[in-house]
């Protein structure tokens, strides 16, 4: 195998991340709207929801795929523009940032929320 | 390769919405694209939004009510429009990519969409009746 | 019996704003519509400027927007779109830079082609069913390889896709429907590995078939049945294979 170069790469991403969105965004848009009584769950509700160490495997992997496809894919529209290659580069790069604070910030997040419900008795447990 | 780029290059992107030159392909791109551009706005605030947990019930439970309003619900259908336009219209783009289904794209794109209407249908049916 | 036709005709000129005129001409029965363009420059305006050559589909020079929709006005009638006295509204390509009315820059274009070695003419296709073409004018056989003959091509160049081509429209770079098959075409003639590796290095850009989006814009416009779309998935399954050991 050869190394692939970045734009086979690109695409190739893009359909995997969209193949598995396909699956995980399902997954979550079930268990949000469909599953969740009312529609949408209350705090306790997205509480006991996040207990289940599996749901935030879930979460996060759907997150980590949603970003790199939304960030694959503003990279497209973007370089459909005709940029030069200098901005293609920094297009490239500064996406790249967007989408590791995007990660980071949901993991932050799935922790706050526990950690608003006590993460001590959360990992106490 | 050295290319002489033609100069009139300002706002060319601007022809897609000549929209006497769309047939089904044209329509699909614009309709990914459309859609793209709308779920990674929607992606952004809805992150924002889940910030609002931080806060614990006393912040996060009046929003919810809110978000339960008909109104609301009215918005997670189009939502769920978006992400099936899209997510479908991306199995065309996959599979026709990989060479399955060449020379079938526009029935291909045209069934999809059908179990993309119907699944709307289903989906908001369940939003608002569920 | 003969057709009056109104045409409402795109004019340019590089020191003056675009605008539309109208030209009632009246032209054959059977005419096409670049018959008609000629009646418009004959009768109203020697100033028209507008391309041809063959008048019969096999130089590619002629193609403009008939309606928006883009054709080869050489071979499509008149007839086709009369609507009762509606103009039909002529229109030069899209995605090239304007030289004049229905004029357009294609050295753009052509340098892409070029690029990807479909050259106008080459020393192959010098055999018919097996046999090389000696064309009897005291041609030694054996330097009919040598001999460049007329390619024997499908595409005409006439930029028809890429005037429909939705990614073409936002970027000049993109590598574009005709070249891409031509590449695809170059790559199944040749056996010469470092020649496919500098083909397919061509193909595998962000500016080649990576860059498209998968409209079809390109196979549904083709006067030629090119299939360009084709092509460039064909293109990427190659680079799979090549890239990944897997796949054509
Ligand atoms: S591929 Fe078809 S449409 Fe494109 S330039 Fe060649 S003949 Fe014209």
């Amino acid at each position: 195998m050869q190394n692939p170069k970045r734009s086979t790469l690109g695409w190739f991403w893009q359909a995997v991340t969209g193949a598995l969105l396909l699956l995980l965004l399902g997954v979550h848009f079930i268990a949000h709207h469909f599953i969740a009584a009312g529609g949408l769950r209350d705090f306790n509700q997205v509480i006991a929801y996040l207990g289940n160490p599996i749901i935030i495997a879930l979460e996060l992997a759907f997150l980590v795929a949603v970003t790199i496809h939304a960030m694959l894919g503003a990279r497209s529209i973007l370089f459909d523009l005709g940029l030069s290659a200098q901005w293609e580069r920094r297009v490239t790069r500064g996406l790249t940032v967007v989408g590791v604070i995007t990660v980071l910030y949901g993991i932050w997040l799935i922790y706050a929320i526990l950690g608003a419900n006590s993460a001590v008795a959360f990992w106490a447990r | 390769m050295k290319l002489s780029l033609p100069e009139n290059q300002k706002l060319r992107f601007l022809r897609w919405f000549d929209f006497r030159s769309w047939r089904v392909g044209m329509l699909a791109y614009i309709l990914n694209r459309v859609t793209a551009i709308g779920l990674v706005v929607y992606l952004y605030l809805h992150l924002v939004v889940l910030s609002i947990l931080t806060g614990g019930p006393t912040q996060w439970d009046p929003f919810v009510a809110l978000a339960r309003s008909p109104f609301f619900l009215a918005l997670d259908v189009i939502l769920l429009a978006g992400i099936l336009i899209h997510g479908l219209n991306g199995v065309r783009v996959t599979l026709t990519g990989v060479g399955v289904g060449v020379g079938a794209q526009k029935t291909l794109f045209a069934a999809l969409m059908l179990v993309g209407a119907v699944l709307l249908l289903a989906g908001a049916w369940k939003i608002f009746m569920g | 019996m003969a057709l009056n036709v109104t045409l409402r005709m795109f004019r340019y000129r590089p020191d003056q704003s675009a605008r539309y005129d109208m030209f009632k001409v009246t032209v054959p029965d059977a005419a096409n519509v670049l018959d008609a363009i000629e009646q418009a420059w004959a009768q109203h305006d020697r100033a028209l400027m507008f391309r041809h050559a063959c008048h019969h589909a096999s130089c590619g020079t002629c193609a403009v927007r008939v309606n928006g929709r883009e054709v080869l006005p050489c071979i499509v009638p008149v007839k086709k779109y009369l609507d009762g006295d509606k103009p039909l509204t002529i229109e030069p390509l899209k995605n090239f830079s304007l030289v004049g009315d229905l004029v357009v820059d294609v050295a753009n274009f052509f340098q892409k082609q070029a690029a990807s070695g479909l050259v106008i003419t080459r020393p192959t296709e010098n055999k018919l069913e097996g046999k090389p073409i000696a064309y009897d004018q005291g041609l030694d056989p054996a330097s009919v390889e040598t001999v460049p003959f007329n390619r024997f091509e499908n595409c005409i160049e006439c930029g028809i896709c890429l005037s429909a081509c939705p990614t073409m429209a936002a970027s000049v770079k993109f590598f574009g429907p005709a070249s891409l098959a031509a590449l695809e075409r170059e790559l199944d003639k040749t056996t010469d590995p470092q020649r496919r590796a500098r083909l397919l290095e061509l193909a595998d850009d962000e500016q080649g078939v990576w860059r498209c989006h998968s409209a079809w814009e390109c196979t549904e416009t083709c006067p030629q049945n090119v299939r360009p779309a084709e092509a460039i998935m064909a293109l990427r399954r190659r680079i799979f294979a090549q890239r990944f050991g897997f796949g054509k």
